[in-house]
């Protein structure tokens, strides 16, 4: 699955670190989910997007 | 296994991990004592060579109530895949030895090397499936 969240964090120029901080993960799970190595379970997808202020399907995107 | 101690869960974890080491250790150093001074049968005898076993099933435990506990969805399935390749690989490695005990008379694996077999599976297991994710 494709994800914006590099973009997302870019804009409000959080590191890795911080959003990992934000979503009470480490910063290996952030890492993980932003290159796509790891999709995320829905609680945790919810929860980020309650963070960005936005709708799932404007975070995450199906590959292909 | 476990690192980071900045997590709660990694933190309960490896304080029940040490109770369970302290456990094993003193029940060694008492099951092997008494069974080199007064000689224990019967019931005594069972109940002193299944105490230090109680600290190795005390281990598996707390790893279980670590993987309830652990918030952090990565992490656990990090874990848990190190986990299940450290299972295969053992049994795997146990099934291999024992064709080969039947079969080329290799000397017998000791049981008591399986724990720690499995353990140092999973440890190596979880260093390459993190190596995955970078």
């Amino acid at each position: 699955m494709k994800n914006r969240l590099k973009v997302l964090r870019a804009e409000r120029d959080w590191s890795q670190a911080d959003l990992a901080e934000r979503l009470e993960v480490s910063r290996q799970s952030v890492n993980a989910i932003e290159t796509g190595k790891y999709d995320p379970s829905l609680p945790l997808a919810f929860k980020l997007a309650r963070l960005f202020e936005t709708a799932i399907e404007t975070i995450f995107t199906e590959e292909g | 296994m476990i690192c980071s101690m900045k997590n709660p869960a990694i933190r309960r974890y490896m304080f029940r991990l040490m109770g369970t080491l302290i456990w094993y250790v003193c029940a060694l150093v008492v099951s092997v004592g008494l069974f080199a001074h007064i000689h224990p049968t019967g019931a005594l005898a069972w109940l002193l060579a299944l105490l230090p076993a109680l600290g190795i099933i005390g281990q598996l435990a707390v790893f279980g109530l670590y993987l309830g506990e652990e918030t952090d969805e990565f992490q656990r399935n990090l874990q848990i895949q190190a986990m299940l390749w450290g299972i295969g690989g053992t049994l795997a490695f146990l099934t291999v030895w024992g064709f080969l005990e039947i079969f080329v008379h290799l000397r017998h694996f000791d049981l008591l090397l399986v724990y720690p077999l499995y353990c140092g599976l999973t440890g190596v297991s979880l260093g390459l499936v993190k190596m995955r994710y970078r």
